[in-house]
């Protein structure tokens, strides 16, 4: 069982449940918003450990989340798994830039996503350890 | 045949010679036969006495007969003279040259007419060839006139410049498009009448006719009245004789609108994909997250379930939007009229976006049921109407806001209009007029929800394309929108088959 916190943002609340049940299935806690401007407070607030947004959404895109968080000092860190309808929504430069660690096709398999999150925070705990 | 001075005096005055001597050698004989005869006649009488006189009568007679042989050698020429004219007169060979003035003037004349034939043919020639060459000025003017008027009509701009840059000829677009005046901008340099701004295709021109390539193509932008304009531009070189460049003609084709669509389909495809993709990614993760076990309890595997179910239908009902318009465009849809009463198509809608509105806490609004606002029309279609609208209203409209439906019946003018107000985001005013176009999404709120910009375009096709009613909106940013719709009532009427 995993300690471990997962933001999960994407206005379609199917797929928030869908996934949020997958990971606390897995032990993970899960803290939810529909849109980027209340996720962004919310990683602020709650600090996850991992976020998975939606590409397109109301009031602020999952682009423009990921570029306030890598500006605020408490969030620049999170690692962010996008999920997106769009095929080159993102470029790989922009992905670079914005230190997206995966991007994801939807329809997608909450199978593969939980099998992503599980990488990155690998990652992140052998990042953490080298330091 | 050549008019010389030696060809014609010569034997002229030959001729002249040989008949003055001939008649000096005649006379002489013919003198010295006289003197002869006359000696002779006399000589007898004074023979008798005179030794002289036998002197005399030998020379008188030696006279005679030389002047004799004179006289007979002078009619033989005359004879052989009158042969070779009578002759000559047969064969209708001109005369010995110089046998008399008249026959000088015959062949002056004579060459003379020739002269004059010869100049006349050669002058009907060239007045042939003058006519000919008028024909082909006149027709060259036609052509021009012709291809002038076919430029001058021309929605593209056409501009040609010479080699030294002078503006040659613009039509009335080129005109409009770089805001110059031709017949008063004619031979002036091409960069002096086109503003900075758009010297990019001043820059084109030249490097074109420099380059000397027979074609070039560009696309140019430029703002005009504050709008960007797209241009296809194509740029010809124009030759001379010798194939050296003499100027440049530019055919400016404006594809701002073919962009627009362009963008618009691309955009279309883009969100229809997306739209199509996410209930798709719902269905998708609820089935796997079933067959992984992942439902514990029986409350989950329902709600796994319903989403599924649900997420179907809306595939579904994109999918018939789509088609929809493609029939109704196409008239191919089959369109089932009957009496229908709105309230009754209100209340069933009402119930299917309930939960959505629910979901946003948004308050839906209606009003006392009306008696009479039976309409004739297409009920499936309606519905669908109606159901857009509401939808349109939950999704744009802020959690906490509320959406308003009502329905009018103006009796006597014989309509029924249904209005859908919301207290949502609004539009602005320079896209209300966009609002019903196809694959149209306002883009200040584009962010606020997700569509297909279907919906507005599949209403106003219903109503206006297949009910012959009329839609409308009002609206105002950040206060709300009412969008609504008119259809003449069922009784005010006429059943017509369908």
């Amino acid at each position: 069982m995993s300690d471990k916190k997962v933001l999960v943002v994407d206005d379609e609340i199917h797929i928030v449940h869908v996934v949020a049940i997958k990971l606390r299935n897995n032990g993970y806690e899960v803290v939810s918003a529909d849109n980027g401007a209340d996720a962004f407070e919310l990683a602020c607030e709650a600090k996850p450990d991992v976020i998975v947004t939606d590409f397109q959404m109301p009031i602020m895109s999952g682009l423009e989340l990921v570029e306030k968080l890598r500006q605020c000092e408490s969030t620049k860190n999170i690692p962010v798994i996008m999920l997106t309808a769009r095929n080159f929504a993102i470029s790989q430069q922009q992905q670079k830039d914005l230190m997206i660690m995966q991007c994801l096709s939807k329809p997608f398999s909450p199978r593969e996503l939980l099998g992503h999150i599980e990488d990155v925070l690998h990652s992140k705990e052998v990042s953490k350890q080298n330091l | 045949m050549k008019l010389g001075r030696n060809t014609y005096t010569t034997p002229l005055r030959g001729a002249s010679l040989r008949s003055t001597s001939a008649i000096v050698t005649a006379i002489v004989a013919g003198g010295l036969f006289i003197a002869g005869l006359v000696t002779w006649r006399y000589s007898g009488v004074a023979a008798a006495g005179r030794s002289w006189c036998g002197v005399v009568y030998i020379s008188a007679y030696f006279a005679g007969a030389v002047g004799v042989i004179w006289l007979c050698w002078f009619w033989l020429k005359l004879a052989r003279t009158i042969t070779f004219m009578t002759e000559a007169l047969k064969s209708e060979k001109p005369l010995f040259v110089g046998s008399s003035t008249n026959s000088l003037i015959n062949e002056l004349s004579e060459v003379i007419n020739g002269r004059i034939e010869s100049y006349s043919n050669l002058l009907e020639r060239l007045q042939k060839q003058v006519k000919d060459l008028q024909i082909q000025v006149q027709l060259s003017r036609r052509q021009k006139g012709n291809t002038e008027a076919i430029i001058y009509s021309l929605h593209d701009a056409v501009i040609v410049i010479d080699e030294f840059d002078r503006l040659l000829m613009a039509n009335e677009a080129a005109g409009k498009l770089f805001n110059f005046d031709f017949i008063n901008s004619q031979f002036k340099p091409i960069d002096s009448l086109i503003v900075p701004d758009k010297q990019e295709f001043v820059d084109f021109l030249r490097q074109s006719r420099q380059s000397e390539v027979e074609a070039t193509r560009h696309e140019i932008e430029f703002l005009q009245d504050e709008r960007l304009k797209v241009l296809d531009c194509i740029i010809s070189c124009v030759y001379d004789d010798r194939q050296q460049v003499c100027g440049v003609a530019a055919v400016l084709h404006d594809i701002t609108r073919e962009k627009e669509i362009q963008r618009m389909k691309s955009d279309f495809v883009s969100h229809v994909s997306h739209e199509l993709k996410t209930p798709l990614a719902s269905i998708t993760a609820c089935s796997e997250m079933l067959m992984d076990g992942e439902a514990e309890d029986e409350e989950t595997k329902i709600q796994f379930y319903s989403v599924i179910q649900n997420q179907a239908k809306r595939l579904n009902r994109l999918i018939e939007d789509i088609l929809n318009i493609s029939r109704i465009e196409s008239g191919l849809i089959r369109i089932e009229k009957s009496p229908t009463s709105l309230t009754i198509i209100i209340e069933e809608q009402l119930q299917m976006i309930k939960s959505y509105a629910e979901e946003k806490e948004i308050e839906i609004i209606t009003q006392t049921p009306i008696i009479h606002d039976v309409v004739y029309a297409d009920k499936d279609m309606i519905s669908q109407v109606i159901v857009n609208l509401l939808s349109n209203a939950v999704k744009y409209t802020p959690r906490g806001g509320s959406v308003r439906i009502d329905t009018l019946v103006d009796e006597t003018s014989g309509v029924a209009q249904v209005t859908v107000s919301d207290t949502g985001v609004g539009i602005p005013k320079d896209e209300i007029e966009h609002v019903f176009d196809k694959f149209y999404r306002v883009s200040a709120n584009s962010n606020q929800a997700k569509g297909t910009g279907l919906g507005l375009n599949l209403v106003k096709q219903i109503i206006e394309k297949v009910h012959k009613g009329r839609v409308f909106v009002i609206s105002e940013p950040n206060v709300g929108s009412t969008f609504g719709f008119e259809l003449p009532l069922a009784a005010s009427h006429a059943v017509e088959a369908v």
